[in-house]
């Protein structure tokens, strides 16, 4: 299925990854455009993986019967550790937020950004 | 010795890795011994790097297959004289670290010492592996060990304020290593490979696609966010700023270089594809020059010191931009040049400023006044870097100044070449209301009229960077013989 | 015949070191001292050492290290090169000692003298730069040197002047710096040693922009109107620096430049089939006549000076844009010729304010009773200035006027007749005030808070009673030194072995000129 030329998983990562990025824009709340990371972070990741899907295609593991094609792995691995990564950005985020409101008791950017 | 050059590349990046996972351990008895520690893995780093470049520089370049599987299939380190520049630049370290000892006295509980030095070997570690990775994925995790190492960096004193800016740099930071690694996906889905070499090869055999027209434009534009090009450098002020001197050393001198050293290879990946660059170094002209202007123009109301050097930084980054956006030889050299010397002079006003910051408790010019007379040695270092920085000979700014300026002529863009060699003096405004502050006028403050110069192991590092400024300005013939090879690989990979 | 030899590096590297000795002697006076001198008295002996080589056409080389492929920054002491690094080595011996008479106990004088020697040094690597790289270097080194020397005093003026005077000066290098970049890129080469690097095929408009911006980046120093502006606010600095640096080596590097860019990155011949020595020589006379009368309007000596620099300095570019050999002698011996008489007058123009607190023209009636010396010497140098035969003055003027009929262009002769009276008349009112008005009756300001008390040259200063008639020795011993190398410089003019000598060989050698003198 394809929509605009593209198919449709795609479209999907292209949505989710816009749903994300509005999130991270304009929302004031600090830990909703922590989640808005997250939520395109997550897109991303779905697009790897879904680009190396083939229609038919096998798990990658070559045991007697197996035979091509296969899924491609490596997309995998690299969103394995994508997750890593993004796990770390939001802990150290999250972190952050926590040292911002044990000082200012506000985690809002309206408010943060009337302070002195 | 034939294989010495492949077989010490892996540790080049390992050594401070591991330095880092180690320093915990060490700052257990006694969190002073991390300092002295933290110096060693990089001083030792720097010696690697040393043999490194001499096998580069006698045998030519040399790639490590990790873990023995061969390229394109295996990771691929390699290390060719566009690395070996970049090397230059971790260089610096050996003077950040010593510098930080004392400075970290005033400025860091000493629970946080350990965490300090290893984030900043961390760094260290990161910059090296994005500098000689030959595999795109690992472009993408080496620059999140930088970056996140950056965010905590600049967090690390603690003050809600810190925090802050630290989380916007994170915000805007985050988001642009997803597009790296959208791009990267994308780039695999249509080429099969991660290796670069071989996916350049790839995109250049393929039809050129929208797709990978996308991929390229989302990893120049990523990478023109970590660089902080105009106008994209909104998280860059606070965070250079607000980070502890040390820090925003190497953040302001090493850290925004990933995103340059990133967009010479986005180039390297593009060249031959087909894809015409026109339109990107059209735009890397205009936004450098506008860079350049406007990084200056902002930087001119600042009255904290470490906010105007960080807003000269975007300036910087303009020149360098511009450099690359002419894509003439000269001007690439220039480019090149500038990434390290950039990152010399800049590492010496930060430095500078941050002993001035910790021996007096100031930091704004208004209060700054007359600090001359109390530190010279210190001050003197400072006008130097200001000098540089600005271009004007004989420091090692001009040398850049003076290769982008006749790339921009060479290029048919004189324009260019005058709003480079104009703005670039528009700076200096800024920075004669430093030196009048510093040099010419009484103190104001008690505290910075009874100050006294700082302690060696802060003041020697500046004054050997604010020597080598100099001495880069007259043997200004030494880097550039050493990065012309790289640029002529680079314009032949270009069709140029 | 080029000959390579290690002197004209040595000498900016000799007093490059010294000054890095001054600045570490602090306030040590005497180690200040030495190494002050040993700088400038080292420096001189090896620009001496060069002169009889020069004389018989030697052109002395070194090549110190290569800066981009092609581009070298080199130094080469050609004929020229040797008269300017000669006239700026003498008059910084001499500056040196009035300045320390004159700056006895001013504060930061270890800042003072190590910049004061790096700004002179400075000069030489200018005189001798092989190629428009190292002039631009040293050029844009000497901008940087001057400027704390400009503010020294800290004061609010003294700030903005020097803020004025980076303005005008970096910006003039920006030009410097894009007018040697295209010719780099147009002409593949920056050398000085030639008479003209363009191909013949060059276009026009190319050549005209780096004219202009050639032009515009060294006149902004030769003060050339209306590049002017930041000469006469420059005055806060002390006297020794308006002296050596606003009346000799700063401007004269920017006169230095634009004759460089004339004779050796055009060539004479380029250049008169291009036609761009008119405006510049039409701007030059329009600088000589403006900078005379605003000269006439100053109350201020020093300011007064310092229009007259504007003026003079013109003098130099107007003979150079003529584009005759004569015309081209007169350029270079009114380097010199210019900067012994004008020293002198700022010299006695310190000398007054020190010994008097007067600053001002007005306040001078009299004067010539009070400092009879330094006031001949005065008159030597006004009289220079206004052109009577047996000055120095005279001997530009007479070349020039000759230069300017060989290239048929007579009405420079009305400008230099015109230029003449302008001189008379706002030099013998200041003469006529000293010499046959009586001294006013108010008692005399003190002068600068610390009296020279530690100079023995003065005997007997009775409390209340009348101070010293004359000035200190270290003050006085320059001034008539440079007054009577005016006279000197005006009754030697066709001696073999003088300076003229150097600028004849400069003429054909350096300018590419036939020679102006059988």
């Amino acid at each position: 299925m394809t929509l605009l030329g593209l198919d449709l998983d795609y479209v999907a990562c292209i949505v989710l990854f816009c749903v994300g990025l509005y999130m991270l824009v304009a929302k004031s709340n600090l830990i909703k455009k922590v989640l808005g990371l997250n939520v395109m972070e997550t897109a991303v990741f779905a697009f790897i993986v879904t680009s190396g899907m083939i229609d038919g295609g096998q798990e990658p593991i070559v045991v007697a019967g197996s035979a091509p094609p296969y899924t491609s792995p490596i997309p995998h691995a690299m969103v394995l550790t994508g997750i890593v990564v993004a796990v770390s950005v939001t802990a150290v985020a999250l972190a952050l937020i926590a040292q911002i409101h044990a000082h200012y008791g506000t985690i809002e950017v309206d408010e943060l950004k009337e302070l002195p | 010795m034939t294989t010495l050059g492949p077989t010490l590349l892996p540790w080049l990046v390992a050594l401070p890795l591991a330095g880092a996972a180690l320093v915990p351990i060490v700052a257990r008895r006694d969190a002073r011994w991390a300092g002295g520690f933290t110096f060693a893995v990089a001083l030792a780093t720097t010696a690697l790097a040393s043999v490194l470049v001499a096998q580069l520089a006698s045998q030519g370049p040399f790639s490590a297959d990790l873990g023995g599987w061969a390229a394109p299939y295996g990771i691929e380190l390699h290390f060719d004289r566009f690395a070996a520049w970049t090397m230059a630049l971790a260089a610096l370290f050996s003077f950040v670290i010593p510098f930080s000892w004392r400075y970290l006295d005033a400025t860091l509980p000493r629970e946080r010492w350990a965490p300090f030095y290893a984030l900043m070997l961390l760094n260290l570690g990161g910059l090296l592996g994005f500098s000689v990775t030959g595999d795109l994925f690992n472009l993408f995790v080496t620059m999140e060990v930088v970056s996140l190492s950056s965010y905590a960096l600049v967090a690390v004193a603690g003050r809600g304020v810190a925090a802050w800016a630290a989380l916007k740099y994170l915000l805007l930071g985050a988001v642009s290593s997803l597009l790296v690694l959208f791009a990267v996906g994308l780039l695999f889905a249509l080429t099969g490979s991660l290796n670069l070499a071989d996916v350049s090869v790839r995109l250049a055999a393929a039809e050129p696609s929208g797709a990978a027209l996308l991929a390229l434009a989302s990893l120049a534009v990523a990478f023109l966010v970590k660089a902080a090009l105009f106008p994209l450098h909104v998280w860059l002020p606070d965070a250079h700023a607000i980070a502890p001197s040390p820090v925003s050393a190497v953040l302001s001198g090493l850290v925004v270089k990933v995103g340059i050293v990133g967009l010479l290879r986005v180039l390297q990946l593009a060249a031959g594809t087909g894809i015409s660059l026109e339109p990107l170094n059209t735009v890397l002209m205009v936004l450098g020059a506008t860079a350049i202007v406007m990084g200056a123009f902002l930087a001119i109301f600042q009255d904290d010191i470490k906010l105007m050097l960080a807003y000269s930084t975007i300036s910087n980054i303009g020149y360098i931009v511009l450099g690359i956006g002419l894509a003439s030889p000269f001007a690439l050299i220039g480019a090149f040049v500038h990434v390290f010397n950039h990152a010399l002079i800049k590492v010496t006003l930060f430095l500078a400023a941050g002993a001035i910051i910790h021996q007096t408790g100031y930091r704004t010019l208004s209060d700054l006044r007359g600090v001359a007379r109390r530190m010279p040695q210190t001050a003197a270092a400072m006008a130097i870097g200001a000098v540089s920085i600005v271009g004007l000979p004989p420091t090692a700014g001009f040398v850049c100044k003076w290769y982008i300026a006749l790339g921009a002529f060479e290029a048919d863009q004189g324009g260019y070449g005058f709003a480079l060699v104009f703005g670039a003096l528009f700076i200096f405004v800024y920075y004669v209301r430093m030196l009048d502050a510093f040099f010419f006028r009484s103190p104001v403050r008690p505290e910075v009229a009874d100050a006294v110069e700082a302690p060696w192991s802060m003041r020697a590092p500046v004054l050997v960077l604010a020597a080598a400024c100099l001495v880069l300005g007259v043997l200004g013939g030494i880097p550039i013989g050493f990065v012309e090879p790289a640029v002529v690989d680079l314009l032949a990979a270009l069709g140029r | 015949m080029d000959v390579v030899d290690p002197r004209p590096l040595l000498a900016p590297l000799l007093s490059f070191a010294c000054a890095g000795l001054v600045f570490a002697a602090g306030e040590n006076v005497f180690w200040r001292r030495f190494w002050t001198f040993l700088a400038a008295g080292a420096k001189l002996l090896v620009v001496l050492s060069m002169l009889p080589g020069t004389l018989a056409g030697t052109v002395y080389v070194s090549h110190v290290v290569t800066f981009t492929p092609g581009v070298s920054i080199a130094l080469r002491a050609d004929a020229y090169g040797m008269f300017f690094a000669l006239v700026s080595s003498t008059l910084w011996v001499l500056t040196t000692i009035y300045a320390i008479g004159y700056m006895r106990g001013s504060k930061d004088r270890a800042r003072f003298f190590g910049f004061f020697a790096l700004c002179v040094s400075t000069t030489v690597g200018i005189a001798f730069a092989e190629n428009l790289l190292t002039f631009f270097l040293f050029y844009e080194t000497l901008t940087i040197c001057t400027y704390p020397l400009v503010v020294h005093a800290e004061t609010p003026q003294a700030l903005r002047a020097g803020r004025i005077y980076l303005t005008y000066t970096l910006l003039g290098g920006g030009f410097a710096l894009i007018g040697s970049v295209m010719t780099l890129d147009l002409a593949g080469t920056l050398t000085l040693s030639q008479h003209g690097v363009f191909a013949s095929d060059t276009p026009t408009l190319a050549l005209a922009a780096v004219f202009v911006a050639l032009v515009l980046g060294f006149g902004v120093k030769a003060a050339i109107m209306p590049l002017h502006g930041w000469l006469p606010i420059a005055m806060v600095a002390p006297t020794p620096v308006s002296a050596l640096l606003h009346a000799v080596a700063v401007v004269k590097v920017g006169a230095f430049g634009v004759t460089r860019v004339i004779y050796n990155v055009f060539g004479a011949e380029q250049l008169q089939a291009l036609g761009f020595a008119t405006p510049l020589a039409l701007l030059a006379g329009f600088t000589i006549l403006a900078g005379s009368v605003l000269a006439i309007r100053q109350d201020h000596l020093k300011r007064r000076l310092a229009y007259s620099t504007i003026s003079q300095l013109s003098y130099i570019v107007l003979g150079a844009a003529l584009l005759t050999p004569l015309g081209a002698l007169a350029a270079i011996m009114h380097v010199a010729n210019q900067a012994f008489a004008k020293i002198t007058m700022f010299f006695v123009a310190g000398a007054i304010v020190k010994e008097t607190g007067k600053t001002h023209v007005s306040e001078l009636a009299g004067i010539a009773t009070r400092l009879p010396w330094s006031m001949a010497a005065f008159t030597v140098a006004a009289l220079s200035f206004v052109g009577l035969p047996l000055f120095a003055g005279f001997t530009t003027k007479w070349y020039l006027a000759l230069g300017a009929l060989q290239g048929d262009a007579w009405w420079f002769v009305v400008v230099m007749l015109a230029s003449s009276f302008l001189n008379a008349a706002y030099w013998f009112p200041i003469l006529h005030l000293a010499y046959f008005r009586a001294p006013e009756v108010t008692p005399e300001t003190p002068p600068q808070a610390t009296p020279d008390a530690s100079d023995g040259s003065h005997a007997g200063v009775a409390a209340g009673g009348p101070r010293r008639w004359e000035t200190s020795k270290t003050l006085l011993v320059p001034i008539l030194i440079c007054a009577a190398y005016v006279v000197l410089l005006g009754v030697t003019a066709e001696v073999p072995g003088m300076p003229t000598s150097v600028a004849v060989v400069a003429v054909e050698q350096s300018f590419g000129l036939e020679a102006p003198l059988p």
